[in-house]
């Protein structure tokens, strides 16, 4: 029974974390707007909502035995009671206090149980003396510090009067229920009591972000199963094709079946009766044959419309649920910007500064997942702000500038995008800082940096390592920030660009997409792997002659627009064995050109298969960061593909370039490099398979895989090979049939064959060796230097 | 009546009365451990089920590039790119025998998820916390910091809070 109480408490606890977040952001921000002076009757509202929302966490405190919570509003209410009755004057140091009980309040909440260091206690014990202080300091006291606020202030005797007011609408929330609902109606009927609920959100209920997001993972499903119907609808068309040529067949012979039917009895012989009756049955049969599958044909078309129908459906229903699912992930960018009116207060006065904070356009709608992913760029970017764009006074002053610094947060929609602006009115970017900068950090050569257009030199500042603060402060100065910022922006699928006047300001701008949409990709093929190139960096998709690939400086270029371009591998980059296949030098290369900022380097393929859809998705807790991959999508048969991370890739092909230079090397002397052995390998386990081919690839061969033996037996025919690895447990064809198969047919009966298998029993054994292999090998000895042994042996 | 109705009452009624016995006391419980004992290479091990969140089929891996030879791959868990990792290859264990890895076991604790593979999955049981011997060397390659002991029975429990919350595990590096 103990154990369920402290389940129950644990549970009310985390209820009551939520409802305070919401109290606290409340007063907090009602405060913000009180201290940056409003006008008399917002300022009497302004007092009367932070009362009530101090009031409420106390009740609710109260509720779950957060005594010190409950004592801290205790005297946070004092305070407002008597701002209300306009007892006490506001001053600045009344404000700073007021924030700091909220930033502790903040800080006591209740969190997985952990118990609070000592030293909050006492800065506790200490603020609520601190609070009574300045509740006593009445007007009569200090009438000349400020004027008091206007509006109706109701006599009584002091907290307690206010009390009694609205204790009768609180009572429920004082003395809670122990069958109270936990989420919504006992926080809300509280809250109803209090503050009227905007009526721009009616009828909502509360629903764990984690439940959302897992419910959106499986509508997202939707689309896999939709594309595999569309795919399935494809399919069954080219099977209804069949009945076409069978038509064609049956109306070449039908004459034929005609003209023996017509044909009189020639013999008078029993024999040539008997042949007669026979022949008739067989004319009878091909007509019955030939209506019959007139018949099935009708009914498999039918067949095909229906599954026409369901498709379309199908697609139609997916679409409307993923259009629906995203709203419901949207989220006004209010709920982000509300946390920048503190951070920008507290960073100013640190920083003995004057700024002003304005906000506008916070009420478009943004996917809830962009919103997440941009908090830390956006605080960023406004402690940049203020720590390295607004001037403090006094330089303000000299330059003639008001002394109120400001900071203009704009929220703009663009077509189906949304921009984002964050700027300041301070001192811009010093073009010379960033100029020294890239010298010292040796990116670029003097001349190359005297070059740069004033634009040009504006873009570095997103590199990591650019810094033009020439000090290293607590918040900024490390250069990491602004190549973070355009990381997370870019992995949104979003753009970030900087805009500065000497003097005038700085603007930064973000465009992001309202959702967590799907966007365009190359599909790519590296052997037998499929990698997604975001499109927007794709700047062209060629098809090169090995003769253009020109060695300059030791590194292979194409001429592109009469410029060379660097040309890499994309398979070398990508650290993965490069495809053995020999190329003609007639054969037409593959090459996609990928451009991020101002780098444009080639990228040699195995294949272009084609742009599409993807929708990025991470690659999970354990994979944090991945070179050169930005994440993976479901591609429409279900299969993940990696999509790769371009500007990674274009660091990582400079990297690389040393690697490039070794293979041109030896296209010069003309050499073609060894040829590759190529090696079949057939297994149906989908990890024996890629270990397999992981071994074979690592150890030089080139590897083409197969499923079964039907599927190898099949690819053999379409490829050359110098030996064939298989398994001897298969569906449709297995290892030994797959060998004898093999050993029967006239072009490749001498091809090695080795069988790795489970099967270990001496039968098998002399089984494989009937069928004809060359090498048997058991799995639960296996041992990758054994079959490569054996394997050098038989090549 | 038949006699297979009579009998399937009967199977019925004895379910029922095994379901509605008491969970033995809790008192046992601090004492045992839940786990989940699977077969990788032919080696059993376990890992304690409070880590496990599910056993998924391993349908369709795709490799990835650029990360280290334990991650195998990731798959698609209902929408969702988890990560795949071999533990062999983790554990620095030699590779004998080619094994038939097709179940994921999807480890995680807190925000941690990832997929471990296993050939087979034995069972799911309980053993007394005092079964568990300390680990001998002789026993088992895998380092004594990722062991939780084990079975006279040669059974190899793994910590699994230790795995998961290990740093070397996470894959974070830059160009």
């Amino acid at each position: 029974m103990i154990d369920k109480d402290a389940e129950f408490l644990k549970r009310l606890l985390v209820t009551f974390k939520v409802e305070a977040d919401e109290h606290l952001k409340g007063m907090c921000s009602g405060l913000l707007e009180l201290e940056q002076g409003a006008l008399p009757e917002r300022q009497t509202e302004l007092v009367e909502f932070i009362f009530r929302e101090a009031h409420s966490l106390k009740g609710a405190a109260r509720a779950v035995n957060q005594v010190e919570i409950e004592a801290l509003c205790q005297a946070l209410e004092s305070i407002f009671a008597s701002l209300k009755k306009l007892e006490l004057p506001a001053s600045p140091g009344l404000f700073d206090l007021l924030q700091e009980a909220l930033d502790l309040l903040a800080r006591i909440l209740p969190d997985s149980g952990a118990e609070r260091p000592h030293d909050d206690k006492t800065l506790q014990r200490r603020l609520i003396s601190r609070l009574e202080e300045a509740g006593k300091r009445k007007i009569a006291i200090t009438e000349d510090s400020l004027p008091p606020f206007q509006g109706e202030g109701r006599g009584g005797d002091g907290v307690d009067g206010v009390d009694d007011v609205i204790s009768a609408s609180s009572h429920n929330e004082l003395h809670p229920h122990p069958n109270l609902p936990l989420e919504g109606e006992g926080t809300k009927s509280s809250k109803s009591a209090l503050i009227p609920i905007p009526s721009a959100m009616p009828d909502t209920v509360r629903v764990s972000t984690a439940r959302l997001t897992s419910v959106l993972l499986q509508s997202e499903e939707m689309l896999s199963a939709k594309l595999a119907s569309s795919q399935h609808v494809l399919d069954l068309r080219a099977t209804a094709t069949a009945f076409d040529s069978w038509s064609k067949e049956w109306a070449r012979v039908k004459p034929l079946v005609q003209k023996f039917k017509s044909s009189k009895t020639q013999g008078e012989n029993d024999e040539a009766t008997h042949k007669k009756r026979s022949l008739t049955r067989l004319l009878d049969f091909l007509d019955w044959n030939s209506d019959f599958m007139k018949s099935l044909e009708t009914r498999f078309t039918a067949e095909v419309k229906s599954a026409e129908r369901d498709s379309r459906a199908l697609g139609g229903m997916t679409n409307n649920l993923l259009e629906d699912m995203k709203k419901v992930l949207m989220f006004p960018f209010s709920s982000l910007l509300e946390i920048l009116p503190k951070i920008v207060r507290d960073l100013s006065r640190e920083n003995g500064k004057k700024i002003e904070l304005t906000i506008s356009g916070d009420d478009i709608e943004i996917d809830r997942r962009i919103l997440e992913e941009m908090k830390d760029p956006l605080v960023h970017l406004v402690r940049n702000c203020i720590d390295h764009g607004i001037e403090n006074p006094a330089e303000r002053r000299a330059k003639g500038k008001p002394q109120l610094g400001t900071i203009r947060i704009a929220v703009l929609p663009r077509d189906d995008k949304v921009e984002l602006t964050i700027a300041d009115d301070g001192g811009g970017i010093a073009l010379d800082g960033i100029r020294s900068a890239l010298l010292k950090s040796g990116m670029l050569s003097a001349e190359r940096v005297a070059e740069l257009s004033d634009q040009e030199l504006m873009t570095h500042v997103f590199q990591s390592g650019i810094t033009t603060s020439p000090i290293i402060t607590e918040i900024s100065g490390r250069g990491l920030g602004l190549a973070i910022v355009r990381e997370k922006v870019e992995k949104l699928g979003g753009s970030v660009s900087v805009e500065s006047t000497t003097c005038s300001g700085t603007s930064f701008r973000i465009v992001l997409p309202l959702t967590v949409a799907t966007f365009r990709g190359i599909l790519v093929r590296l052997g037998e792997r499929l990698f997604v190139l975001p499109a927007m960096y794709v700047a062209r998709v060629l098809r090169i002659k090995q003769e253009e690939i020109k060695t300059v400086e030791n590194r292979e270029t194409i001429s592109l627009d009469g410029e060379p371009v660097s040309l890499a591998r994309l398979a070398a980059v990508l650290e993965l064995p490069v495809s053995g296949r020999e190329t003609m030098a007639s054969d037409l290369l593959p090459v996609v050109l990928l451009a991020a900022s101002d780098t444009r380097i080639a990228f040699q393929v195995d294949e272009v298969l084609g742009e599409l859809e993807v929708l990025l998705k991470g690659l999970g807790r354990q994979l944090s960061r991945v070179r050169n991959v930005a994440g993976a999508t479901v591609l429409g048969n279900g299969h993940v593909a990696p999509i790769l991370n371009v500007t990674d890739l274009l660091k990582s092909a400079v990297k690389n370039a040393a690697y490039s230079s070794q293979r041109s090397a030896v296209t010069d002397t003309g050499e073609p490099a060894n040829r590759l052995r190529s090696v079949l390998v057939v297994e149906d386990s989908i990890t024996t398979r890629t270990l397999l081919k992981n071994i074979l690839e690592s150890s030089g061969y080139a590897v083409v895989t197969a499923v079964d033996g039907m599927d190898g037996f099949s690819r053999l025919k379409n490829g050359s090979f110098d030996i064939v690895v298989s398994d001897v447990d298969m569906p449709r064809m297995n290892g030994f049939e797959l060998t004898s198969k093999i050993r029967s047919d006239r072009e490749y009966g001498d091809l090695p064959v080795v069988l790795v298998t489970a099967l270990a029993s001496r039968e098998d054994r002399e089984r494989g060796i009937d069928a004809g292999a060359n090498a048997y090998i058991v799995k639960s000895s296996f041992d990758q230097s054994n079959l490569l042994e054996v394997m050098k042996k038989l090549i | 009546m038949d006699e297979t109705s009579n009998e399937r009452q009967r199977i019925l009624k004895a379910r029922a009365a095994a379901l509605a016995r008491e969970p033995e006391k809790s008192t046992s419980e601090a004492e045992r451990l839940e786990v989940v004992e699977f077969l990788l290479a032919d080696e059993r091990y376990a890992i304690e089920s409070a880590y496990i969140g599910e056993v998924y089929p391993l349908k369709d891996l795709t490799p990835l590039p650029c990360t280290p030879a334990f991650v195998l791959g990731v798959i698609n868990m209902r929408g969702k790119i988890l990560s795949v990792i071999d533990l062999r290859i983790f554990f620095d264990l030699p590779n004998r025998g080619l094994s038939d890895l097709n179940k994921v076991i999807v480890l995680h604790h807190g925000a941690m998820e990832f997929g471990v593979l296993a050939d087979a999955i034995i069972a799911a049981r309980w053993i007394p916390r005092s079964d568990l011997l300390a680990t001998l060397p002789t026993l088992t390659e895998i380092r004594a910091e990722y062991l939780m002991g084990v079975t006279e029975e040669r059974l190899v429990v793994l910590d699994g809070g230790k795995i998961l919350s290990d740093r070397s595990i996470v894959v974070h590096e830059e160009v």
